[in-house]
């Protein structure tokens, strides 16, 4: 059995489903494969920071700063309720050291517009009454925010059917081949689809997508462990990581060394989020209880009421890490018609809406807001013969 | 971490089949942990008075149960009570949270897990009100504290475990207001006479009849709890007789006052920590559904875990007790001990009779698929969150119709009890609305730690 | 008042007094905290978010359903802890 779809979106985790909506929203004949069931994979394993104020100065905090206005109206737009909650995030510093680096950080945050003011430990504990007195100082950015990102992403793929997307879960791409007609051929267990342009969202499995159609894509899974206590009264109102976060994120060297920073959010059902780990390890998504007993010690120093909470349950994610940290967008240029959309380590959540958006336009023909080719599949091979 | 013990082997469970292996392996002289989150050892069937002085009990099914305990009482084996496991790892090392208070590790070269049975239900309007328990929890007060739940009480469900609990419930005074039994009255007859070759256990079930029918407790037959009521706590319950598929019949709702309602509709296997560190699971619709499973020598996918009793398969505590001392048999076997094979070959024929029973009794208290559908919209299926049978029908018609997109999607079985109490009934729920065989719904994932723990005894 | 729900001709532990939402209720050593409620005719043990009861179900530590707070910290299960003299028990409402 054959069919045929316009643009095929390979998974309907959120980058995917966010892609898969934009398209629809423009009257595209679009059609989401996912190997398993909607948000499964990552998007269904991790927090949902819009985390502004960790991201790098340069294109990385420029894009993440275009999608966050995105934010504003995507309830609205998705007719759903995401649990998008816009009260600012807190960056806490526990130490001298860090202070200096946090302080260059912010600096060159400010530089580049997005407002993040520096706290003393007083100003902190009057926004977040639950920090503790250790906290040596904090920042604060205006603009971060939390979502559901489980609810976001089915929301996408909600919206995107409403507008006549097709999605078939449980249905795993098996090989991709180019017809004699010069056109895709999908072979899935159910049929095998045709489409001239295919959408690679597949998250940490994009290089195995890649690979059906000879390309090589530098990702690889980052495990990231997160804690879940029970409901627990409102207690902190903003997301918060610490500065070592930052650090572990955009310096392999410490992640190397197993260091951690955390992360701690509390869902608007009243759970705690604790994390995380940034640790590559394969596909193995075990949470060990070493990582579970650092998690908390580091987490309950900085918030020492979570010494009252119980524990209810640990799960980790793979973070689809890239060796610069940037996601993979755009057109691969030896291969007309595959699209790449994945790599977006941990931030996928946070450019979720900004993605969508640049992938649907670049499918119909508009000029992209934003400049793609920092983001090109190609820059990991320059100088090498394609 | 306070302390790390190693050992030879560790059971997680001190229940008949827990007890049972340990019985065996002290035998040989091995080095023998027993960990249990309750108090006392004895699981659901030995369940006891926690005060010595009561020799004679309140319940005593198992006479075996003093040369049990007091086998176990050797030097060879130690008992860690009140020690919830949190899970196994890869490399076998078990992390407990012991006393509520400190985390623990333990490193065995073998496991037995012997988790047991919980009971599952059938919700109807109002069984979340006060008064209305679980028919085993309140064999649980009535065995382990010698406390009534209540004056009178109305039983219901399905199976001969009701007049178990009402015959216990008459012995030590109280006043069953009514036994409502979906199963018909020839089943009971049937199991009678079936049950014959059983020995001990049908004596108890015929002194239970007796005692009910001799003091005037009416017992309805096809009959099913329509509704539980109360303004704050129960007051009453209304019940009707329904047809072979649960369909009520009109006109013979029925009104019970009471304060008491224990409800049971059979049990279910505690999979969790199995599952937890990846022991494969198999369907078997005669004995529970989905069970753990294991070989002949009763290891499971997980080289080194054993597993045996109720989470192999719903037989009963007579299985549970010949699984114990056979997964025994096959860890000794596996360490190289050398092990009576004649005693073995005994235990698996006498097991493969009982499972026969079991199975044939198992069919015969299977609950329809219509009763599931026929749920009414607004009661509650997972408490914890709050999720009612009208959201989960709406999310199904949505084509989120499997028990991990009903997760995400509603937060069923998100909550305190990880869809413990919700679990096993939302699998029901949708093989029944979409039609599928419930073998095409796994478990929902499990990870560490499988019940809950405070922050604190981490912190320690 | 109801009859006394303890099964007479039991040996009991010692007697002890508590406190449930500050009414003093005596119990014996060795219960649950459960056994100790159900015996003084208390079946509600916490308030859901539409203000209805809420009661133990399993009475075997499964269900999650019988918590209450004791000596201040919240979650416990009536059905798992054992009654202490002095002990300070309270019913929680539960989080919508
Ligand atoms: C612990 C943790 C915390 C995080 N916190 C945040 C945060 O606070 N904020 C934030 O913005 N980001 C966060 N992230 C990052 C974010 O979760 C990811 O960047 C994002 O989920 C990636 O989405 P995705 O759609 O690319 O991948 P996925 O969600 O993994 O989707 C990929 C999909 O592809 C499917 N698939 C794979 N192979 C095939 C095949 N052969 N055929 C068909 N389908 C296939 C899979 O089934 C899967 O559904 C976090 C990540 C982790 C692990
Ligand atoms: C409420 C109830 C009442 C029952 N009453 C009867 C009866 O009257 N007669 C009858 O024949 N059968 C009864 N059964 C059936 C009963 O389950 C079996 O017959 C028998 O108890 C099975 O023995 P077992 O050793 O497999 O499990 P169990 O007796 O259930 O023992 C399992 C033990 O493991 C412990 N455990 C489980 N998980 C963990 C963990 N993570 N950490 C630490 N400890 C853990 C439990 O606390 C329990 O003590 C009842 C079942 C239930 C659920
Ligand atoms: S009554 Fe179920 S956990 Fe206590």
């Amino acid at each position: 059995m054959s069919s045929h779809a316009d643009v095929v979106v390979i998974s309907a985790g959120i980058i995917g489903a966010s892609v898969a909506w934009h398209l629809s929203e423009k009257k595209v004949d679009v059609l989401v494969l996912d190997k398993s069931d909607p948000c499964s994979g990552t998007s269904g394993a991790c927090d949902g920071m819009v985390f502004l104020q960790s991201k790098k100065p340069g294109v990385h905090l420029a894009m993440a700063m275009a999608g966050r206005h995105r934010f504003d109206n995507l309830a609205r737009e998705l007719d759903a309720e995401i649990e998008l909650r816009c009260r600012g995030g807190i960056m806490a510093v526990t130490s001298a050291a860090e202070l200096a680096a946090v302080t260059r950080f912010i600096q060159e945050q400010n530089r580049a517009g997005l407002g993040v003011s520096l706290l003393d430990a007083r100003q902190a504990r009057d926004l977040e009454p639950c920090l503790s007195t250790d906290i040596f100082a904090a920042t604060f950015c205006p603009l971060d925010a939390q979502v559901n990102p489980i609810y976001l992403t089915l929301a996408f793929l909600d919206a995107a059917r409403r507008h006549g997307a097709k999605v078939l879960s449980r249905t795993p791409v098996m090989d991709i081949r180019i017809t004699p007609r010069g056109v895709y051929a999908i072979d899935t267990p159910r049929s095998i689809i045709e489409t001239r342009t295919i959408v690679n969202a597949a998250g940490v499995h994009a290089p195995e997508i890649g690979k059906m159609v000879g390309l090589e894509i530098p990702i690889t899974p980052r495990r990231g462990q997160i804690l879940v206590t029970g409901p627990m009264p409102p207690l902190l109102s903003r997301c918060l990581i610490s500065a070592g976060y930052v650090a572990a994120k955009y310096d392999p060297d410490i992640a190397g060394t197993g260091s951690m920073g955390i992360s701690i959010e509390q869902t608007a059902r009243g759970n705690f989020l604790l994390g995380t780990t940034r640790e590559f390890a394969g596909f193995d998504t075990t949470a060990s209880l070493t990582a579970a007993k650092k998690i908390l010690s580091r987490t309950q120093a900085v918030i020492p009421g979570l010494a009252n909470a119980r524990l209810i349950r640990t799960f980790a994610g793979l973070r689809p890490f890239t060796p610069d940290g940037l996601p993979i967008l755009g057109h691969v240029s030896s291969r007309p018609g595959f699209i790449m959309a994945a790599g977006h380590e941990g931030d996928g959540i946070a450019l979720s809406p900004v993605t969508g958006q640049i992938i649907a336009e670049l499918i119909t023909g508009t000029t992209p807001g934003i400049s793609l080719t920092p983001f090109h599949l190609e820059r990991f091979f320059r100088g090498t013969v394609s | 971490m306070i302390f790390k013990k190693r050992c030879d082997v560790a059971i997680v469970g001190g229940g008949v089949c827990g007890l049972a292996a340990a019985a065996t392996l002290a035998d040989q002289k091995l080095d023998v942990l027993v960990l249990d989150e309750n108090r006392y050892l004895g699981g659901q069937v030995l369940r006891s008075l926690p005060w010595p002085g009561n020799a004679s009990g309140i319940h005593k099914i198992f006479r075996s149960r003093p040369r049990l305990v007091d086998k176990t009482a050797t030097p060879s084996v130690t008992i860690l009570n009140h020690t919830q496991v949190m899970g196994i790892d890869k490399d076998l090392e078990i992390l407990a949270e012991k006393d509520r208070k400190e985390i623990i590790g333990i490193r065995p070269q073998m496991v037995l897990a012997a988790t047991g049975a919980r009971e599952t239900f059938v919700p109807f309007p109002g069984w979340t009100l006060p008064g209305v328990m679980a028919a085993g929890g309140v064999q649980t007060l009535m065995k382990g504290a010698g406390v009534l739940p209540g004056q009178y009480m109305v039983v219901a469900g399905m199976g001969p475990f009701l007049t178990a609990v009402a015959g216990l419930f008459l012995k030590n005074k109280g006043m069953p207001t009514a036994i409502l039994d979906f199963g018909k009255r020839a089943d009971t007859c049937r199991l009678l006479v079936h049950g014959f070759r059983q020995g001990a256990k049908i004596l108890e079930g015929v002194r239970n009849l007796t005692g009910i029918f001799l003091a005037g407790v009416p017992c309805r037959y096809r009959t099913m709890v329509v509704a539980a009521q109360g303004s704050r706590e129960l007051e009453k319950v209304v019940a009707a007789r329904v047809d072979s598929l649960g369909r009520i019949i009109g006109g013979t709702g029925k009104t019970y006052k009471t304060g008491c309602l224990a409800t049971g509709w059979g049990f279910v296997p505690n999979l969790e920590l199995p599952m937890q560190a990846g022991c494969s699971l198999t369907h078997d619709p005669d004995l529970g559904g989905w069970v753990v499973a294991v070989t002949h020598d009763f290891e499971t996918s997980i080289p080194g875990i054993f597993a045996a009793g109720e989470i192999t398969g719903i037989a009963g505590a007579s299985i549970s007790m010949i699984e114990g001392e056979l997964a025994a048999l096959g860890i000794l076997k596996k360490l190289g001990r050398n092990v009576d094979v004649h005693r073995m070959a005994a235990l698996q024929r006498q097991r493969k009779q009982s499972l026969s029973f079991s199975t044939w009794f198992n069919r015969l208290h299977r609950v329809p698929d219509a009763v599931f559908c026929a749920i009414p919209d607004t009661v509650l299926i997972c408490r914890c969150e709050h999720i009612t049978m009208g959201e989960i029908k709406t999310a199904v018609e949505k084509g989120y119709d499997t028990p991990a997109m009903l997760k995400k999607v509603l937060r069923c079985g998100m909550g305190l009890c990880q869809g413990r109490t919700c679990g096993p009934v939302v699998n029901r729920i949708l093989a029944a609305l979409t039609r599928r065989s419930a073998e095409a719904f796994p478990v929902l994932p499990v990870r560490t730690p499988v019940k809950q723990v405070s922050v604190r005894s981490f912190l320690r | 008042m109801t009859r006394n729900l303890r099964i007479p001709g039991i040996v009991r532990g010692s007697r002890i007094q508590f406190f449930f939402n500050g009414r003093e209720i005596t119990a014996f050593k060795g219960e649950t905290v459960l056994a100790a409620l159900m015996a003084a005719g208390i079946k509600t043990l916490g308030v859901d978010p539409h203000g209805k009861g809420r009661g133990a179900l399993c009475g075997m530590g499964v269900c999650y359903q019988c918590r209450v707070s004791i000596d201040g910290r919240p979650g416990r299960r009536a059905c798992m802890a054992q009654v202490r003299a002095g002990m300070v028990i309270e019913t929680e409402k539960d989080l919508p």
